[in-house]
Parts: structure tokens; C-alpha cells; sequence
């Protein structure tokens, strides 16, 4: 035979192989035939006997980024947070408008129920008498306690020790269903901060009182005893994890059978498996994706999470002169155009943000409106400061200083966009920009490492935060966070500090009253907007996306899967 | 040759000793790991001081190594802050075999981190190897023979067109036509991402079903380069004047081609494999990412991005290992290849 007739056997035989693994595998429909053929066909035989089984209810969630950890103390992902709801839900969680529901405790403590002290001082829980954990043992408030002492004990690395390190002063059980918070001060806005996750005493206090921590604890990646509807089964690095129903669910029972979480770092994959209907829900889109999605079923939803974009002027030393006056800051905002930035980078999906607390209902001032797109008002302002062009270059200048502002971000795609979008609208009054991005974790390097936003670098840095949601206290703009040579992880990272606002900040943390707290964000806010420290740039919702055979779903921005017991798929 | 392959092993010393310096050096201003960790906000202040206490982050460079290079059991730590050096350490060392603790999977040993990715690239990798060196072996002889015929200008235009695109637009595109508009077609389509189908559960056929777009992907791409170079050693050895006589005698072709040509055109491309073949353990970033293959470029790319020096180190020291070793292997397959070559 001669060589090219054994290439092209070869060839044939290449392409019959590939035919029958097609054959075999099969498309996805195939895949996902009922269990099978092969049942119906037993039960033609003994019909009286043989019920084919129903087939699973499996879930599959796709997420762009793995889990770290799935201790909730030893993790800052949001991934890894968001599927606590699953399998060790927060001791209350917040519903679709951001409210908490009462889950492990009985209710909410309030100052009217005897749950919160008139002085603020101490929280008083009473657990639900039912709780188990998914190995049968008892939930009791002594986990509660065993949680407290491992998240501030100095042997465990976890991730933050924030509310209980330095707001607690301690957490103790009077019984077995009962849970006394001491505050070392009034704290407010425990609501948003406590008990994100409840540790098993009986499966970690073993490995503590061995190792001195439970940094290394099998149960840090493989939780296998939950307190949730679900109960983690597995977890492959880098490919999936999958939590199934917890047969020992104290709660409602859930109606699917498994969440499979699929870890798909890239976008546009995970477009196409949602598309495709390799996945039931996703999150993290760009606008530009939703038409695509809602044309293949998927519906959307659009949370708040307490995010807004925006634009974080730095008014430090040295910085650059032109910041530390009010009049450019402003101009600055009129001369930006976010209305349209909204409208042609975001679709009009979202509208342009005005204060730092817009996603944080009721925390947003509805009598302040976004500064207009006014490009003569913003040169009339900048001439009023003296800063004119006094060489004929293009840019204004005072002093022999030019007028040129260093802008950076981060390399998401949106920013980038913007900053160009920004960069030529700057240019039409006469502010130059020199354009920087940044890998992310190299954008939030602290002050100690020689962060660009940290140290001053940028005089302009952008990106999307939140107070801590849906509470709407922040440490950002607080004198004492600005850091220095001595205070190196400072998180004031504009070195911000106005009297009247390190007053009301210091002064709302202790207010127990709701209406009075309110009133003084809002007095924040106006002092910030008129001062113009930062300018919001755009709403920032969470999107999520689900395959329309899921029913019964919600979605909260804290919680996202708060009702998971209640999500079905359609038959 | 036994003492040149010692020689070549103790001159690697030398040469990893400095590969890791530079890497470290390199990695240790990278980024920061405590800077997000990994989270949607800036750590906290309070967190990130206490922290770079307790994973040794604030000790000088130098000493970072040195933990890494031969463990910190000779120094004690400050864990709770109270200025006290109380705590001893625990690490061995590389040199011991301890690559660290993972940073991003805090209490988890960094080769274990690595480790379990390790199949799984091996599992994506090697078939794609075999299917590109075959499939260049091929078409590269099928082109030297069939030099300026049509057949040699449509491999030719098509191996420039799979070369000259790149690995993700080819994957996505893959992708999109035979998952996504398959399915809205009607037709069988292929899975879009992960290894298998969760309804139908982790068997050896649905990982072969989920291994073909990443390996058409894989092999489009390297195939091409990799006859061109089979192309151009076959056309320069079947000039020779030994195939010539090769030929005058009646040698049977296949015989001619298969034993006389190819052997002696494969030194170039055994000098490609023995580069290649250590960076089969890398494993193949953009398509591990595009394809959610839970392989080691993806791996690599997502602890760098978190700065876990442990792991990232560790892949690397893995990687200069296996091209020392691989490398190494190369010279002495010359030897078999080439009777000419000696090394001693």
C-alpha cells in the first residue's frame, strides 16, 4: 500500500473515530435525556415494580471566579460569600429589598422586642429551638460563641475581624438558645455586620485545640457539615463545586436537589454557555451582553448592592494644587458629561450616580440632583479660580502650574472607555488628563506598598464601592484614616479630612435613632456633593442572569439566594 | 555520557539558584496580596496590618526568600500584635520540599495547590502534543512530497491561516458556531465549558465529549507552525544525495521516507518537542480559561493576579526543573538520532 493511500486510511479512520465519540457523547440534548431509555424499558417488563426515578433537579450556577475559601471568616470574595445563603446561611439574611429575615434567630432584635438595649450597648439573640447542623448535631449558641473567640483569636488568619475586633467586647450564652453581643460602644449598624456565617464547634474546635488554629482545617475547603438547605458534596479546583440537599434541613425543604457551581473565568464563555444553556444563572455582565441573553431566555435582574462608580478626588499633599479648590472640582463635574456617558456606554441601563450612598436606600438625599453637563459654567468657574491659559497651549494654567491631572483605573473595559470619553470632554475646557490603568490588585496597594491611589500618585482614581451595604457607614472619609509613614494601611485614600464631616461621621455610628441617622447622611451627603469630593459617575447594580426554566426565584443585593429553598425548575 | 549528564545536573544548581532569585524578586513586586484579597473593596486598614503581621509579609525581602528557600523554623513571629515575638515558625523550606503556604488558600501547602491541577493539565495537554505532532508529521511530509502541487498550496495557505490567528478568537469562535448555533439549529452540538454535563455525572466519555473544542483549538494553532517546520527539514534532507542514491537503488519509498528522511529531519523538531514538552505542565492558559478547563494556566494566571507567591513560585520552579530536565533528555536523544554526536 502505498504511503498516500495510508494517509488517506489514516484520514478515514481519524474522521470514523470522531463520528462515533460524536455518536456517544452526543449534543447536549442527548446529555440531558431523562436518566433513560433504559428505565422505560424495565418498566415495560414489570410495570408494577419498577418507578423510573425522577430526574434531578440540578441547578448550575456559573461563576467567573473560584473560591478561595469556603470558611466565610477566612474569605473577601463575593463569590465565595454569595453561596453562604446555600449551605451556612447568616444568622439573618436581607431579602429582595434589603431587609433582614429573621434565619437562625427567632427574630430580628430590635429596641421594641428587648433585642437591643435602650443604650446600644448589647444585642440579645434567641435562636430558633429547632436548628441542627447537616450531621444531626445541635446548633446551639455555643457555636455562636466558638465563631466570636476563632474570628479574633491572633492563631487564625482569617480575612477580616471587622465588627468583633474592636466593636465587641464579648459574646456569651446564657442558655443553649440564647446570645448576648456586647459592644464595647454603641454600635449601630450591627445589622449589616453580624454573623455572616456560623462555625461548627463540634467539627472545629478539635483541630483548634490541636493545631492552635484552624487555618489548615479540612473543613475550611470541604465543609461538609452545614447549617443551610444545602450541604456541600464536593469541590474540584479550578472546575466546579456542588452542594446538594441537606436531608437534615431544619427549614423548609428545598425543591432542587443540587446547586452545581461551574467556575468560568472568562466573560464572553460564560455568555456563551448561558446562551447555550450549559448554565442556569451567571452574574457580572456587561450592558452590552443583555440583549443576547434575553433573546436566549435568560432573564435578567438588576439589584442594588450598594455600589456607585465614581471618581475619587485626591486633596493630599502634595497633590495637585487645582484639587484643593472647590471651583475645580466643580468644574469638573460640569464639564463631564455622565448623562451621556450613561446613555451611549451603558446603554441607558443605568443613569448617572449623585451621591456615594445612591445604591444604599434609604441612605440616598432624593432632594440632590446630578451636576448638569455645562461646559461654560465649568470654564466660568475655572476662570473665577485663576486658572486660566496664560501660555496658549491648550491648558490652563496658574502660577506656572498647568492645569494637567493624573487619571487612573482599573483595566476593566467600561473604564477604559471612559476614561477616554473624560479625557476629551476635560480637554474642551482646557483640564489635561494623562490616562493610567492598572491591574487591580495593583491599583489597591496600599499606602505601605506604594499604591497609586494609597500614595497621591493619581489625582483621580475611579472605581465602584459601597459603604458597608445595606448599612451606609464608611471609614473612607474619617481624618484619622489618612495614612502616613506611622499608619501605612490608612484607608482614607483621598487624605480627605473636613471637620464637619469627621463629626458627623463620628456622631451617626452612635445614633440609635433611625430618622436622626438618616437626616445626618443626608447632611453628609450635601456637604460632600457641595464640596464636590467625589463625583459619581453611574449607578452600579449587580446584574444576574437566570435560564427561564428556574421559577420562583428572587434576588436581593446582600443575600442574592436568600429564598433558594423556593427556586424550582419548571417541568 | 553518565559523567556529562552529572555535569549537566550540577550546573543546573547554579542556574535554578538564580532563576529563583529573579523570580522572587520579580514576584515580590508584582502586586499585593492583601489588597482586595480577592474581594470587591479595598481590605480593610485594621485587617491589612494584622495580616501582613501574621503572614510575614512585613519582613524584608531578603528574609521572605530566605523562609521560602530553606523554612523560618530558626525565627518566631508577633502573631497577635502585642510586640512579642512568641510564635515559632513552621515552614521547611523549598529545599526541604515545603513550597509554602498559598496565600489565596490560606492553610493549604502550595504544592498541594499546584498539585491537584496537575492530571487535569496532563489530561488536556498530552493528547493535544500527540494529535499536533502527528497531525504535523502528516502534513508536513504530505506537503515535502507533494512540493508546488495544489494540494502543498492549500496546506501551505491553511497552516498561515491557523498560525496567524489568535488561540482565543479561534476558541470562541469554536465555540460559539459548534455550541451555541448548533443547538439553535437543531443540531448536536458540543459543550461549551467545564468537563462534564452535571445531569449525566463525571464519566471518561462525557471528559473526551468536553475535551474536543479545547483540542481543536489547541491543535489548530500549534499544527500549523509545527509542519512548516517538518515541511522545510523533509524538502532540505530529500535533496540530499543519500536519498539520491537511496533512490538509484531501488529502496522502497515508504522505506526511504520513513527511516532515511524523516529520521534524520527529525532533529529540528525533536529540539521543538524538548522545548514544548515542559510546558506541557504550564498547561494552556486562554483556552484552560475560555474553555474552564481546571488546568495549571489557569492556575498560574489566577493566583499571579492575587500575588500568592507560593504557588506562583511553586509553578515556576516546577517549570525551570522540567525545561533543565527536558533539555537534557533532548541532548541525549540527539545522541541516538545522530551516531555522530557524542558527548564524552
Amino acid at each position: 500500500m502505498s504511503v498516500t493511500k495510508r494517509l488517506y486510511l489514516l484520514l478515514s479512520l481519524l474522521i470514523v473515530a470522531a463520528m462515533v465519540l460524536t455518536a456517544c457523547g452526543g449534543g447536549g440534548e442527548e446529555a440531558q435525556e431523562p436518566a433513560g431509555g433504559g428505565e422505560e424499558l424495565v418498566a415495560t417488563e414489570t410495570p408494577s415494580e419498577v418507578v423510573p426515578p425522577a430526574e434531578p433537579k440540578v441547578a448550575v450556577f456559573i461563576f467567573t471566579q473560584e473560591f478561595d475559601s469556603l470558611n466565610p471568616y477566612y474569605t473577601n470574595m463575593w463569590f465565595s460569600e454569595i453561596t453562604s445563603s446555600l449551605w451556612d446561611p447568616w444568622a439573618w439574611q436581607f431579602d429582595q429589598d434589603n431587609l433582614p429575615v429573621p434565619v437562625l434567630l427567632a427574630e430580628i432584635p430590635s429596641v421594641a422586642n428587648g433585642g437591643v438595649s435602650s443604650d446600644g450597648m448589647q444585642l440579645t439573640m434567641h435562636l430558633r429551638p429547632d436548628l441542627t447542623w447537616s450531621d444531626g448535631e445541635p446548633i446551639t449558641s455555643d457555636d455562636f460563641v466558638f465563631t466570636y473567640e476563632m474570628i479574633v483569636d491572633p492563631g487564625n488568619t482569617v480575612a477580616t475581624t471587622y465588627p468583633y475586633d474592636p466593636e465587641v467586647e464579648s459574646v456569651t450564652a446564657p442558655d443553649e438558645t440564647t446570645v448576648v453581643v456586647t459592644f464595647s460602644e454603641p454600635f449601630i449598624p450591627w445589622v449589616a455586620n453580624l454573623w455572616h456565617g456560623l462555625l461548627p464547634a463540634h467539627v472545629l474546635r478539635p483541630v483548634f485545640e490541636a493545631e492552635g488554629s484552624i487555618d489548615g482545617a479540612a473543613w475550611n475547603l470541604a465543609p461538609t457539615v452545614g447549617s443551610g438547605p444545602f450541604v456541600f458534596e464536593e469541590w474540584e479546583s479550578g472546575s466546579f463545586a456542588r452542594f446538594v440537599r441537606n436531608e437534615n434541613y431544619w427549614g423548609e425543604a428545598p425543591k432542587l436537589d443540587e446547586i452545581f457551581v461551574r467556575f468560568v473565568p472568562d466573560d464572553a464563555a460564560q455568555i456563551n454557555a448561558l446562551v447555550a444553556g450549559d448554565g442556569d444563572v451567571g452574574t457580572f455582565f456587561s450592558y452590552s451582553d443583555l440583549d443576547q441573553l434575553e433573546a436566549a431566555g435568560v432573564k435578567i435582574f438588576s439589584v442594588i448592592s450598594g455600589f456607585d462608580e465614581g471618581w475619587f478626588f485626591f486633596v493630599g499633599e502634595p497633590g495637585h494644587p487645582a484639587l484643593k479648590d472647590v471651583r475645580v472640582r466643580q468644574a469638573i463635574a460640569y464639564a463631564f458629561d455622565r448623562f451621556s456617558l450613561t446613555e451611549d456606554l451603558l446603554l441607558g441601563l443605568t443613569t448617572p450616580a449623585v451621591t456615594f450612598w445612591d445604591m444604599t436606600p434609604p441612605f440616598a438625599d432624593p432632594s440632590l440632583e446630578a451636576y448638569p453637563y455645562d461646559p461654560a459654567k465649568a470654564e466660568a468657574l475655572l476662570d473665577e479660580a485663576g486658572w486660566i491659559d496664560s501660555n496658549g497651549d491648550g491648558t490652563r494654567d496658574k502660577d506656572g502650574v498647568e492645569l494637567v491631572l493624573t487619571y487612573g483605573t482599573t483595566d476593566r473595559d467600561i473604564r477604559i472607555d471612559t476614561q477616554a470619553v473624560a479625557q476629551e470632554q476635560l480637554a474642551a475646557v482646557g483640564i489635561g488628563v494623562e490616562l493610567f490603568t492598572y491591574d487591580s490588585d495593583l491599583f489597591f496597594t496600599g499606602f505601605g506598598d506604594g499604591g497609586p491611589v494609597a500614595t497621591g500618585e493619581i489625582d483621580i482614581a475611579q472605581y465602584s464601592d459601597s459603604p458597608l451595604f445595606p448599612d451606609a457607614d464608611t471609614y473612607y472619609f474619617l481624618c484619622g484614616e489618612i495614612p502616613t509613614e506611622d499608619y501605612p494601611d490608612g484607608g482614607n485614600w483621598q487624605w480627605l479630612c473636613d471637620e464637619d464631616l469627621e463629626a458627623l461621621f463620628e456622631e451617626q455610628i452612635y445614633e440609635p435613632d433611625e430618622q436622626a441617622r438618616l437626616e445626618m447622611f443626608y447632611q453628609i451627603e450635601r456637604i460632600m456633593y457641595d464640596q464636590m469630593y467625589w463625583l459619581g459617575l453611574w449607578r452600579d447594580p449587580d446584574l444576574f442572569g437566570v435560564n427561564e426554566r428556574l421559577t420562583n426565584v428572587k434576588i436581593s443585593g446582600r443575600t442574592p439566594f436568600y429564598n433558594i429553598v423556593e427556586w424550582d425548575i419548571a417541568p | 555520557m553518565t559523567r556529562y549528564i552529572l555535569r549537566r545536573m550540577l550546573q543546573a544548581i547554579p542556574l535554578l539558584f538564580i532563576i529563583s532569585v529573579v523570580l522572587f524578586v520579580l514576584m515580590m513586586n508584582m502586586g499585593d496580596p492583601l489588597a482586595t484579597l480577592g474581594g470587591r473593596r479595598a481590605t480593610r486598614p485594621a485587617d491589612r496590618e494584622r495580616l501582613t503581621r501574621q503572614l510575614g509579609l512585613d519582613k524584608p525581602i531578603y528574609t521572605q526568600y530566605l523562609y521560602w528557600l530553606i523554612g523560618n523554623q530558626w525565627d518566631h513571629f508577633d502573631m497577635d500584635g502585642d510586640g512579642t515575638l512568641e510564635s515559632p515558625g513552621v515552614r521547611l523550606g523549598v529545599l526541604r520540599g515545603d513550597f509554602g503556604i498559598s496565600l489565596v488558600k490560606r492553610g493549604t501547602p502550595a504544592l498541594q495547590v499546584i498539585w491537584e491541577r496537575v492530571p487535569n493539565t496532563l489530561l488536556l495537554m498530552i493528547p493535544a502534543e500527540i494529535l499536533i505532532v502527528l497531525g504535523a508529521l502528516i502534513v508536513g511530509i504530505v506537503s515535502a512530497l507533494r512540493q508546488y502541487t495544489l494540494l502543498d498550496h492549500t496546506i501551505t495557505t491553511l497552516s498561515f491561516i491557523g498560525f496567524s490567528m489568535p488561540i482565543f478568537f479561534i476558541a470562541l469562535l469554536s465555540m460559539y458556531i459548534f455550541a451555541v448555533l448548533f443547538k439553535r439549529w437543531g443540531l448536536p452540538y458540543l459543550p461549551t465549558v467545564g468537563m462534564f454535563d452535571p445531569s449525566v455525572g463525571k464519566t471518561g466519555l462525557q471528559v473526551m465529549w468536553h475535551m474536543v473544542l479545547p483540542l481543536f483549538s489547541l491543535t489548530v494553532i500549534s499544527l500549523a507552525g509545527y509542519s512548516r517546520y517538518i515541511r522545510s527539514t523533509m524538502l532540505e534532507v530529500l535533496s540530499q544525495d543519500y536519498i539520491r542514491t537511496a533512490k538509484s537503488k531501488g529502496l522502497p519509498g515508504r522505506r526511504m521516507i520513513m527511516v532515511h528522511a524523516l529520521k534524520n529531519a527529525s532533529l529540528p523538531l525533536v529540539t521543538i518537542i524538548g522545548l514544548d514538552l515542559p510546558f506541557l505542565l504550564a498547561g494552556a492558559l486562554v483556552t484552560e480559561s475560555i474553555f474552564a478547563w481546571p488546568g495549571m494556566g489557569r492556575l498560574f494566571i489566577d493566583h499571579l493576579a492575587r500575588t500568592d507567591v507560593p504557588v506562583v513560585m511553586g509553578i515556576l520552579m516546577i517549570i525551570s526543573v522540567a525545561v533543565v530536565v527536558f533539555q537534557l533528555l533532548t541532548d541525549i536523544v540527539y545522541a541516538w538520532l545522530d551516531p555522530r554526536i557524542r558527548y564524552d
